[in-house]
């Protein structure tokens, strides 16, 4: 890009913002457990892309015998598999995420005593 | 049928129009090119055109009802599973987070039904894991939606400046000002949007397909803004002859309105230049012939008493308390007598308690959000500043937009 206002000459109408300082948040007392949770969202989309990909693959070989990329890109699922899928996905984010939600005001440190 | 992307092969210039009126009328057989219907069939890689799309590339995916699909599966399937992942932060993981809010308070023998300090909550909060990581989980994913579609519509940034350069003369009006001075506050990169509303040449994409996540897949037809549309206040006469929409950022309630009323003069006008172009582009498609200018609420441009209605569609919480002012003047100035102005925004009337857990969403809303004037214009007493500017503030409704304010006003006959 030349700038906020041009690309190789054209106008964008474009004007610098002022930027936001969330990339540099930390909420969980240190800034690498921040990043690992990053990373493990970034992983659940790419699971659920592969994912979602198998499925159209799945269904295209059942109905044509064949599949090419095109096929794929351009799949649009029937109402009922939009639901199916969405079920997948939710069951999925339930399943991998759920450990996030635990409540860990117990938490006990590697050295508490063994209770027995 | 015509798709979108077609007109990349057109070779169409950019012609920008400076001031109202300027920018030319399409004929109607430029305008039956817009189709709006996507691909159908599988394998299509050419259109009534001919050969558009290079070896190696793929044709458009066609649409979900009025949004054209993403281009690739792959940035799809991510957005989906992103807007899916906000779905469940915002309600399995936020309940939990809010239980373990109400804990804290008991454990400090607050009550948990009652306001109580915002800097209370946040001290009791801010190392709590749970609203910690669910906070955490919100705004990563957030990041990770917006730089997916940045990768795509930055990525490739001449191909969707020259869709967007190929209709700037077509359609309704499309006003943009490459020396509008835009101050400060509405240059921040509200919802972490990077370069905010102003600065990205595919500002108006990368706001239209990251805030259809926001919604959690309840907007993509834009439902909401046609609903809040159809329940929009008008004058007590019926005469609708003339429609502003306020900080109309993309233009879908602009369109909405336009829907509703389709024999008015509609006009849209926002700060971001890339935001009404990408409006205008929409329009175009839709064949709405809505009008869009880059021009500041505070200063419309348009004369006395022009529009019968005028509106914003929460574009007032993104704005300082100065220029709030400032915007109801203008709003007044530009209403003829009799008319409406409705700007919905949140509720600033009669608000419950919040729980310490909502006090401490809100603030990580404001400062790691990027919403820097929400806790301004809750704290501004918008009904006042309606009266002060002239207006005849009504708080009985209707409700245009459900669980958010019913302020509206009319000018003096």
């Amino acid at each position: 890009m030349d700038s906020e206002s041009h690309i190789n000459g054209r106008p964008t109408y474009g004007t610098a913002a002022i930027k936001a300082e969330t990339d540099a948040a930390v909420f969980m007392g240190n800034p690498h457990i921040d990043n690992l949770i990053t990373i493990v969202i970034a992983l659940g989309a790419e699971i659920w892309e592969s994912r979602q990909r198998m499925l159209i693959m799945e269904r295209l070989l059942e109905k044509h015998g064949r599949v090419t990329e095109e096929m794929i890109e351009q799949y649009v699922a029937s109402d009922e598999e939009a639901d199916l899928w969405e079920a997948k996905k939710a069951a999925m984010t339930e399943r991998v995420y759920s450990v996030l939600a635990r409540d860990t005001s117990g938490a006990k440190p590697f050295n508490s005593p063994f209770p027995y | 049928m015509i798709k979108r992307r077609t007109i990349l092969g057109a070779g169409a210039g950019a012609v920008l129009a400076s001031g109202a009126g300027l920018a030319s009328q399409a004929n109607a057989q430029d305008m039956n090119r817009w189709g709006t219907d996507g691909p159908s069939g599988l394998g299509q890689r050419t259109d009534t055109e001919g050969e558009v799309y290079p070896p190696g590339t793929l044709a458009p995916r066609g649409r979900f009802g009025r949004m054209e699909r993403l281009p690739t599966l792959e940035l799809e399937s991510r957005q989906n599973f992103l807007r899916s992942f906000r779905t469940w932060v915002n309600m399995s993981l936020s309940a939990k987070a809010a239980e373990r809010s109400n804990q804290v308070l008991r454990e400090n023998d607050l009550p948990i039904d009652a306001e109580i300090p915002e800097a209370r909550a946040l001290e009791l909060l801010m190392n709590e894991p749970l609203p910690q990581t669910a906070s955490r989980a919100w705004l990563s994913s957030q990041q990770l939606m917006w730089n997916g579609l940045r990768e795509e519509f930055e990525g490739r940034v001449e191909k969707y400046l020259g869709e967007m350069e190929a209709v700037d003369n077509y359609g309704g009006i499309l006003e943009l000002n490459p020396e509008l001075d835009i101050p400060k506050y509405a240059r921040h990169e509200i919802h972490i949007m990077p370069g905010g509303y102003v600065e990205s040449p595919v500002a108006g994409h990368l706001y239209h397909y990251g805030t259809n996540g926001f919604y959690m897949g309840r907007n993509d037809n834009d439902e909401i803004h046609i609903g809040a549309a159809r329940r929009m206040a008008i004058p007590a006469d019926g005469k609708v002859k003339r429609i502003l929409d306020l900080g109309t950022g993309v233009g879908q309630f602009a369109m909405a309105l336009k829907e509703r009323f389709p024999d008015a003069e509609v006009w849209g006008i926002d700060a971001g230049g890339p935001m009404v172009r990408y409006a205008h582009l929409v329009s175009t498609e839709r064949k709405l012939e809505v009008n869009f200018a880059q021009r500041m609420a505070e200063d419309t441009k348009f004369p006395d008493n022009y529009f019968d209605l005028v509106t914003s569609y929460i574009m007032f919480h993104e704005v300082d308390p100065e220029a709030t002012r400032k915007i109801m003047h203008e709003a007044y100035r530009i209403t003829r007598p009799g008319g409406v102005f409705y700007p919905i925004d949140f509720n600033t009337l009669d608000n419950p308690p919040r729980t310490a857990y909502q006090q401490y969403r809100s603030y990580m809303d404001h400062r790691w959000n990027c919403e820097p004037w929400t806790p301004k214009w809750r704290a501004c007493n918008p009904q006042q500043l309606i009266r002060d500017a002239g207006f005849d503030l009504n708080t009985e409704g209707p409700v245009a937009l459900p669980r958010f304010g019913v302020l509206n006003a009319t000018k003096p006959a």
